[in-house]
């Protein structure tokens, strides 16, 4: 789905801080959404997670940050750090070239997706999301 | 929220943002390729938003004189000079360039967020007689345009030789058959010049948009954003982050705007005790390997004693490290020293060098041409 010049992937959940989440079992993969990267403008600098690292639903477990900014990025889930995408180390751009593919930013173990997933936003909602901050 | 003369432009192509009660730009593209086509080729910046003052009249020298604390009428006619207005405590209340375009005629350029309060500065200090302050914000606008392709893109606007035209000088002429001021300056490290176009107004703006227009289409339009990242690079302090109202010249390595021998200035009497000890802190840039540093961030010594803090940071995209301006205690620390910054708990490992932060002889204004 394209909504207002952003793309926002059929198969994707996501959280209001516009992070996105994918169940590829027996993993959850994260990134930021095309929305968020697209607003941070050039990102220059991301900080994840180390492996093994506990996280907890909505709660901050990095950053990202443009030459101008920081954005906190908050786990759409909780769980355990089981990658994180060290491309990104020297290739922060990534994030913006391709939030949704090599732009992705860590796997989490998950505790409980099946509950925790009614937390997430749906596309449509995500899409309504999106439509209300630019107003 | 106010806005400039170029706003059309800017709302049709830029992502804009609030600065100074001013709807800017804050980029057009990415502030990267804005900053790299500064450095590599010429960019150009809408900095109407900037506050203009034309003082003139037979007291105009004489009262400025008395005002800053640089040489005002020793300066030749043409000369646009870098000086400071100061508090009574020789506080830096703003940084600003005067242009001196005849012995009774100067065109004070300060910081947009500052206008307000330098003019009552200004009006504040004024003889009853003999000058007139007038405000030309509204009624100019204000391009900058920089780097090493600056004067090839410029040149054709105007019949002005810019060739003529040396570092911090200024020339009343026209562009695009319309009255203006160029002067050769520039917050980049660039070579470069800023263009006031005058008599056109947020009524009236076509002339400014046509000079705009002329320009983006052989150059970079650049935002905020890299003009931020473009001034830091360069070690030029802005204010409100790297110097303020608390800070004095010495403190921010700005002791070289304080004529050694000239008397009399607002500040004067301050500036007679700062200068027999040396001053407590110290300004210092520092590179990090990893990490932003931003402002307030606090600096550590490589034993981890807290000797500062970052006043301004940022990503270079020069260097593709994070740097930073910052105050630190005197003595402390010198460059080439190991330091760290704490970065959100992280302590980073870096080291102190002396702005700017780029090599002088790849980028700035000091390579190819102007030596």
């Amino acid at each position: 789905m394209d909504h207002a010049g952003f793309e926002i992937p059929d198969d994707l959940v996501y959280t209001k801080e516009h992070e996105w989440a994918k169940e590829a079992a027996p993993v959850i993969r994260v990134g930021i959404t095309d929305y968020a990267a697209k607003t941070l403008n050039d990102i220059v600098y991301v900080t994840l997670p180390k492996l093994e690292e506990r996280v907890t639903q909505f709660k901050t477990m990095g950053t990202v940050e443009s030459i101008k900014a920081v954005s906190e990025l908050y786990s759409p889930i909780s769980g355990t750090v089981t990658k994180v995408n060290k491309a990104l180390d020297s290739h922060p751009e990534l994030v913006n070239k391709s939030p949704y593919g090599e732009g992705w930013l860590l796997e989490i173990r998950p505790d409980d997706f099946t509950s925790e997933r009614k937390n997430l936003l749906d596309p449509k909602s995500y899409a309504a999301h999106i439509e209300s901050l630019q107003r | 929220m106010k806005t400039t003369q170029l706003h059309a432009y800017h709302e049709k192509h830029a992502k804009l943002t609030e600065f100074a009660g001013y709807e800017m730009p804050l980029w057009y593209t990415t502030t990267t390729e804005e900053h790299l086509a500064v450095r590599n080729s010429c960019g150009i910046f809408d900095v109407s938003h900037m506050g203009r003052f034309m003082v003139t009249g037979p007291e105009s020298a004489g009262f400025l004189e008395g005002l800053v604390p640089t040489h005002v009428q020793r300066q030749p006619a043409g000369k646009a000079f870098y000086t400071l207005f100061l508090n009574e405590k020789a506080g830096i209340i703003d940084d600003l360039i005067i242009i001196k375009q005849s012995e009774s005629g100067f065109l004070v350029v300060v910081n947009a967020a500052n206008a307000e309060n330098d003019m009552h500065h200004i009006t504040q200090h004024a003889p009853p007689g003999g000058i007139e302050i007038e405000a030309v914000t509204a009624s100019s606008a204000m391009i900058a345009v920089q780097g090493p392709r600056a004067m090839e893109v410029l040149q054709p606007l105007t019949p002005f030789d810019l060739g003529q035209l040396k570092r911090f000088r200024s020339a009343e002429t026209d562009v695009l058959h319309q009255p203006a001021v160029i002067s050769r300056t520039g917050y980049t490290g660039e070579d470069g010049f800023e263009v006031i176009i005058r008599g056109v107004t947020n009524e009236n703006p076509e002339g400014a948009l046509l000079v705009w227009e002329k320009l983006a289409g052989a150059s970079t339009p650049c935002g905020l954003g890299a003009r931020d990242s473009l001034r830091l690079e360069a070690g030029f302090p802005l204010h409100g982050s790297d110097i303020d109202p608390e800070t004095n010249p010495f403190q921010a390595d700005l002791g070289w705007v304080v004529a050694a021998e000239k008397k009399g200035y607002v500040g004067y009497d301050e500036i007679v005790r700062l200068r027999e000890a040396p001053p407590d802190v110290v300004k210092r840039g520092v590179v990090l390997d990893r990490g932003i540093p931003r402002h307030g961030f606090e600096v550590l010594d490589g034993r981890s004693n807290p000797i500062g803090t970052v006043t301004s940071g940022t990503f270079s995209p020069i260097l593709r490290r994070g740097i930073a301006l910052c105050r630190v205690k005197n003595a402390s620390s010198g460059p080439g020293d190991a330091v760290k910054v704490r970065v959100r708990g992280s302590d980073e490992e870096g080291r102190l060098v002396k702005p700017p932060f780029y090599d002088e002889k790849s980028y700035g204004w000091k390579r190819g041409a102007q030596r």
